[in-house]
């Protein structure tokens, strides 16, 4: 607070990438600051509440079971038995488990007290990335064997030969390349955007607040626009969770299914 | 159906950057080497046209 002051006095500093970086939290160890203590936090509070939810399932559900029932059964109908069909059990725990991580870590976006989503910093949806790129890889590997399915990604039936040339390097990059990269970044560019965004308003106000009497007064508005875009927020930060596992599952549907 | 619309959107969306990024980095890389400023452009127009037609047999002609 008393550095924002000082530099209120100088001109008004705006929020950059800067403000996404942390001072580690215990000595000088870069693998202890805040994000890292969050992602930790996100485990504890999901293990606990789903745990406690499904602890004494009765066949009449208490408040708490069927809170965690009706997370789990969204995944289940709309992401899970949609998008990969009949062989949708063995993939549930995966797809549940990167959605309720991802949902979370971005609610922590809007949490008072701790305001920062975790996944505005790119280490973690990439990490989250390789996990999804292994298991559709393992699946499609398993489920038709390797040389048959790079003979399916090179070689898509009913072309010219020709053409092959052309399109054969676009299907590669799109399988190995562009779908992890655009699956990692959709994410971290939307929890980046939407925290930097919170952060003008919020500091913008701040500033106005410090200035002149019709800047006083011009705050307010500041403000305002901070709280509407905290609810805008957490739409965004529950689409993109939703988003991330619907992908993860296409993909492994993809990797399932049979022909094109 | 709304879920398969969704999976349909970001597919075309990674069909049409691959395109470019392949034959795009190809032609600079063909610029960069040869000495030519032309192939870049070439490279993503092929791109594009590569993209399209992957989009249209996947997405289209079924």
């Amino acid at each position: 607070m008393s550095v924002l002051l000082a530099k209120a006095e100088s001109g008004f500093t705006p929020p950059s990438a800067a403000d996404f970086e942390f001072q580690p939290i215990f000595g000088h160890s870069i693998y202890f600051t805040k994000p890292v203590f969050m992602v930790f936090l996100s485990v504890i509070v999901i293990s606990v509440f789903f745990i406690t939810s499904a602890r004494k399932a009765a066949i009449v559900p208490s408040r708490m079971q069927f809170a965690g029932e009706s997370v789990y059964g969204f995944v289940r109908k709309t992401i899970g038995e949609e998008v990969i069909g009949p062989e949708f059990m063995r993939f549930m725990p995966f797809l549940f488990s990167i959605f309720t991580f991802v949902l979370v870590n971005n609610l922590f976006g809007i949490f008072p007290l701790l305001q920062f989503p975790t996944m505005s910093r790119i280490g973690f949806p990439i990490s989250i990335t390789i996990c999804t790129y292994l298991v559709y890889h393992f699946v499609s590997v398993k489920h038709k064997g390797l040389l048959p399915y790079l003979k399916e990604i090179c070689f898509m039936p009913g072309i010219p030969k020709p053409v092959y040339l052309i399109l054969t390097p676009v299907e590669i990059a799109t399988y190995f390349i562009t779908r992890p990269l655009t699956l990692a970044m959709r994410l971290f560019a939307n929890m980046f955007a939407g925290h930097l965004l919170l952060l003008i308003f919020t500091l913008g106000g701040e500033y106005l607040l410090h200035s002149g009497l019709i800047f006083k007064f011009m705050s307010i508005f500041s403000f305002g626009f901070a709280i509407g875009l905290t609810f805008f927020e957490f739409g965004i930060q529950c689409l993109q969770a939703y988003i991330f596992t619907l992908l993860s599952a296409l993909y492994i549907a993809g990797a399932l299914s049979d022909e094109h | 159906m709304a879920t398969k619309d969704e999976g349909a959107f970001w597919s075309i969306i990674g069909y049409l950057l691959s395109g470019f990024l392949i034959w795009g980095g190809i032609g600079w890389l063909a610029d960069h080497f040869l000495g030519t400023h032309i192939l870049f452009l070439v490279g993503m127009l092929m791109g594009t046209v590569a993209s399209l037609f992957l989009i249209w047999i996947r997405f289209v002609k079924e």
